[in-house]
């Protein structure tokens, strides 16, 4: 386990992930959910400068009751665009930052995955499935057994 | 008057084994910034063994006779799952509470105004009878009653900024109201101890800040907690267990702590110093476990123990340049 004090998160994130642009619309992004395991897109510009990320929570909060209409109306929101409904300033780490304290800080905020960023540019995802392979990986490393007897 | 630096060659030897976070290269990256042209006024002396007169101020002798009956001759030998020994450790450990005493006699005795120990073993887990948290010897407590012993001293304080809690040097202190210990350290982590309501006779200051906190809540503990502690408390030498743990990329605890926060830090603690006790302080290392945030940090912290000669220096010529100039001009 010393092995996994060692990590960063750049090992252990996805680099170049999936991003969408604050004009994607809703349904593509359902789309983009449906497709693969994501538990949210960055959402980034042409630079790759993030400004949001767009989790399947703040898909849901698009059909939440508001004053615009007494029921959601479904085709109606899914051509909204991403900007509509992202969370602006999100968290972000650093891929320096050691990837026990990324751990602390899924739990402390119970979220599932954070954008990470250099220099102000998206440069990877960091997931929980992606800690959990780095302990595995850490565990597989050599241990002092404790209480090895001393030589005689 | 400069800063003296103790450290020994048999601190690198006390092998913790693979991947242990406490290793060798922790001491090695230190001394490697340290023997940079920017620290060249460093004095740099060897760190002697301690005596087991030293350490038997605090440690029971059985404690100390086991700690080396179970050094093994090759391998490790593991107190417990996190304080592991090996062949050199005894030594490191005798040259690490070594250089505290070694360092509080010279500034008692007012060769330097102050002191780093680069060295390892840490200690201030370490209780009177028992090793863990990766030390062995408690290298603060130490070198404090050797303060008292030999330096005939009333007051010493000791403060701990590592972001674990001194439990060991705390239990070594809190029915002595000779000692102060001031502690920061992130809440509940290892070892448990450090509550606000864990206060001795008076004399145990804990400052337990919440995951997260950085150089707002240092400065607050600061202002609020640890100067007027201190102030109060009048030390004739403070000591200093100077754990760099607490940065923000350090791997074992969440505190968010930066270089610039330890030499603002270092620089407060040295303007008490300067009022209490003509600037006797003895700093030594405890944790710290990301390599260059540990360099960069023990750098900021030494070179601001070392700056505050300078302005000495520069107190000192001006006052001489005012008494000319006021010979001058009766």
């Amino acid at each position: 386990m010393y092995e996994f004090l060692h990590y960063q998160v750049r090992d252990a994130m996805t680099a170049d992930p999936v991003a969408i642009s604050p004009y994607t619309k809703l349904r593509e992004v359902e789309a983009l959910f449906e497709a693969h395991d994501f538990n949210g897109v960055p959402v980034v510009d042409d630079q790759w400068h993030l400004h949001g990320i767009l989790t399947k929570f703040d898909l849901l909060k698009a059909f939440c009751f508001d004053a615009h209409a007494l029921v959601p109306h479904y085709d109606e929101i899914m051509e909204q665009t991403a900007e509509t409904v992202m969370t602006r300033t999100p968290v972000s780490v650093e891929p320096q930052l050691p990837l026990s304290r990324l751990l602390q800080k899924l739990i402390e905020m119970r979220i599932k995955s954070l954008p990470v960023v250099e220099n102000g540019r998206l440069v990877g995802i960091i997931a929980r499935e992606d800690v959990l392979k780095a302990l595995r990986r850490a565990a597989i490393q050599h241990e002092i057994p404790a209480h090895e007897e001393p030589q005689p | 008057m400069t800063t003296l630096l103790y450290t020994h060659p048999a601190c690198l030897e006390h092998d913790t084994g693979f991947g242990h976070p406490e290793c060798p290269a922790r001491l090695t990256a230190i001394l490697n910034v340290l023997k940079t042209t920017p620290f060249a006024a460093l004095e740099w002396r060897d760190a002697p063994q301690a005596t087991d007169e030293q350490l038997t101020r605090i440690h029971t002798l059985a404690h100390v006779e086991r700690l080396f009956a179970r050094i093994p001759r090759h391998g490790h030998y593991a107190i417990d799952g996190d304080t592991v020994i090996s062949p050199q450790s005894g030594e490191a450990a005798l040259r690490s509470a070594g250089a505290v005493c070694a360092a509080v006699e010279a500034i008692l005795n007012g060769e330097a105004n102050n002191a780093f120990c680069a060295i390892r073993p840490p200690g201030h887990h370490a209780e009177s009878h028992q090793a863990m948290g990766f030390c062995l010897f408690n290298n603060a407590a130490i070198g404090a009653a050797h303060a008292r012993q030999i330096g005939g001293l009333e007051r010493v304080a000791v403060i701990d900024f590592d972001v674990h809690h001194g439990n060991g040097t705390q239990a070594a202190f809190e029915h002595d109201p000779g000692y102060l210990y001031i502690s920061t350290h992130q809440a509940h982590i290892y070892p448990g101890t450090g509550r606000r309501d864990e206060r001795g006779v008076g004399n145990i200051i804990n400052i337990p800040l919440m995951a997260n906190s950085g150089a707002a809540e240092l400065r607050q503990a600061w202002q609020q907690d640890i100067e007027p502690a201190l102030r109060q408390f009048q030390p004739q030498l403070i000591l200093i267990s100077a754990g760099f743990d607490a940065h923000y990329l350090d791997p074992l605890a969440g505190l968010n702590f930066s270089e610039d926060d330890y030499a603002w830090l270092t620089r407060h603690i040295l303007a008490v110093a300067q009022d209490c006790c003509e600037g006797r302080v003895v700093s030594m290392l405890e944790g710290g476990y990301n390599l260059p945030a540990l360099a960069a940090s023990v750098a900021a912290h030494v070179k601001a123990l070392m700056e505050i000669h300078r302005m000495a220096q520069r107190s000192l010529i001006k006052d001489i340049l005012e008494r000319q100039k006021a010979k001058r001009n009766p």
